[in-house]
């Protein structure tokens, strides 16, 4: 009895894990962390604002009363609206097909999907420059008809989707993997449609996985420089979107202006990253419920 | 409602899950399909609720009824799943009313008949004052009876039950038992409950077909088996090697 006693004594402080650190090692880890985040993300968002108030808030806001500049946000806004929409509906069919069936290649195809994230947004453009573009495979007959999609909104709507479009769905993959599909098979078997079975069951369970991959995908969309860049054309007042134009106001030299657009993208990644957080911490959840 | 099933063979993959197998069942029996697992029970179940689809030439008959390409959703056999597969976003009362709301508008019944008929099945499985709650609130024993109640919110003329104690620790197991072969006295629904425990079977059935390797290899009454079985497998599977 005593024996154990003090045996117990001597394990009364907490037990040493393999994996556990220093408290010196892990002030250092924490520090290198803390210094890299400030360095290369918190300053240079902090230099952005700065920058935008530079000559005052009366200059910061006519920047935007510029034509040219509010036309880029609106076609800015304009393409994520065409954009964001497709990709949903794209992202869930893709990710509903990839988890609800068993067949060959289905692997693959995973990571086809992935495709935009390895490539450069520069080849994205490229891509469809070479289809659609004058001296392109369809060029001749676009010509013909009269339709312009290279150095037109279509192209920048095309290069948009082709950038953005794996984000919904590699959001819904995981998460449906996971859920299986017992609850949809009881519905079925209660009388449901199809339609019906994906409003009333699938879809509750994955909202808040298919808004983080949303959310994800309209940052990028209106945040794409690369590719858009390369089927724009960069016409001002026509073809310009945000990003387009803090470039060309920027090397103009009109710093402020083009730091007032640019803060406005940083206003929504700032946002962005909110959102992203509370979907993605409601996602955890409905994926621990799944589990369950 | 009577059930024959003809020639029904299932692949999946090219791994045979069920070989040619032929089974009638009379209207408001309780048959137990008993196998070790892996023989292919549960894809039967599967088959008979219209989940799976037999390969071609097997047919399922609901009463003169030839259902065999008919989806589930048409086919209306109540199902109760292994891990009760309840609706885990909604409450008790919501899992219930399911089967009414997704009726097409004009079969639809009224928001008060519909509360009514929920309070009557919760009532018939003793949860009465449990509607509120969501199924990640209620115990194992209690989630399986909102599933029971759920698949009888369709009217089912056929009731399908997949492994529906395994789940369960085993003196739950023993009242679900008791309180199954009871409600079936009452209202004497064909029911067809899959099983890997041969005493479930045997106590709760009033027929049992023993199923190995996608194959059947016995049907009968629990004495019968008992007293003459067919082959090798059943022998050993039941333990009756003197």
């Amino acid at each position: 009895m005593a024996g154990s006693s003090t045996i117990q004594l001597r394990n009364s402080a907490p037990p040493l894990r393999a994996t556990a650190e220093s408290p010196v090692a892990k002030g250092i880890l924490v520090g290198i962390t803390l210094v890299f985040l400030g360095l290369f993300l918190f300053l240079p968002l902090v230099v952005v604002f700065q920058e935008a108030f530079s000559k005052g808030a009366g200059a910061f806001l006519r920047a935007f009363q510029d034509p040219y500049t509010h036309q880029a946000i609106w076609l800015t806004l304009l393409v994520a609206a065409i954009a964001v929409p497709l990709n949903t509906v794209f992202g869930l069919a893709a990710a509903w097909s990839l988890t609800r069936f068993r067949f060959r290649g289905r692997s693959f195809l995973v990571t086809l999907i992935d495709l935009p994230l390895w490539v450069s947004p520069v080849i994205g453009g490229l891509v469809y420059v070479l289809i659609f573009g004058a001296q392109g495979w369809l060029g001749p007959w676009l010509r013909e008809n009269d339709i312009r999609i290279i150095f037109a909104v279509p192209g920048i709507v095309l290069a948009t989707v082709f950038v953005t479009f794996p984000f919904v769905a590699r959001g819904l993959i995981p998460l449906m993997e996971a859920q299986g599909i017992k609850e949809e098979e009881a519905a079925l078997t209660l009388g449901a449609n199809g339609w019906q079975i994906f409003r009333r069951v699938t879809l509750p369970k994955i909202k808040w996985g298919l808004l983080y991959g949303v959310i994800l995908c309209n940052a990028r969309a209106m945040g794409e420089f690369g590719a858009v860049s390369v089927v724009s054309g960069h016409i001002r007042g026509k073809t310009n979107t945000m990003p387009l134009q803090i470039e060309i106001l920027y090397n103009e030299y009109h710093f402020a202006e083009a730091f007032a657009v640019a803060s406005l993208l940083a206003l929504l990644a700032l946002i962005t990253l909110f959102l992203k957080t509370y979907a993605e911490w409601r996602a955890e959840r409905q994926l621990r419920e799944a589990s369950l | 409602m009577s059930i024959t099933i003809s020639n029904v063979s299932k692949s999946f993959s090219r791994y045979p899950a069920l070989n040619g197998v032929g089974v009638e069942i009379q209207t408001g029996e309780l048959i137990a399909l008993l196998g070790p697992s892996g023989s292919g029970k549960t894809t039967l179940l599967r088959v008979i609720a219209g989940l799976e689809f037999p390969d071609n030439g097997g047919t399922v008959s609901f009463g003169d009824r030839d259902v065999t390409g008919l989806s589930a959703y048409k086919r209306r056999a109540g199902f109760v799943f292994q891990h009760y597969a309840l609706f885990a976003h909604m409450s008790v009362f919501e899992n219930i009313a399911f089967a009414f709301r997704v009726l097409p508008r004009r079969k639809r019944p009224p928001e008060s008949a519909i509360r009514d008929r929920v309070a009557t099945l919760l009532d018939a499985v003793q949860l009465t004052g449990y509607e509120k709650r969501l199924p990640t609130q209620l115990s194992g024993g209690q989630r399986q009876r909102v599933a029971f109640a759920r698949a009888l919110a369709i009217e089912p003329e056929v009731l399908l039950l997949d492994e529906p104690f395994g789940a369960l620790d085993a003196r739950v197991r023993k009242d679900l038992r008791r309180w199954l072969k009871e409600f079936h006295h009452r209202i004497r629904l064909t029911t067809i409950f899959v099983t890997h425990d041969q005493d479930e079977a045997f106590e709760v059935a009033d027929r049992v077909v023993i199923i190995d390797k996608g194959v059947i290899q016995q049907s009968g009454t629990p004495n019968e088996v008992r007293k003459n079985p067919a082959n090798d497998f059943v022998r050993d599977f039941l333990d009756l090697r003197q």
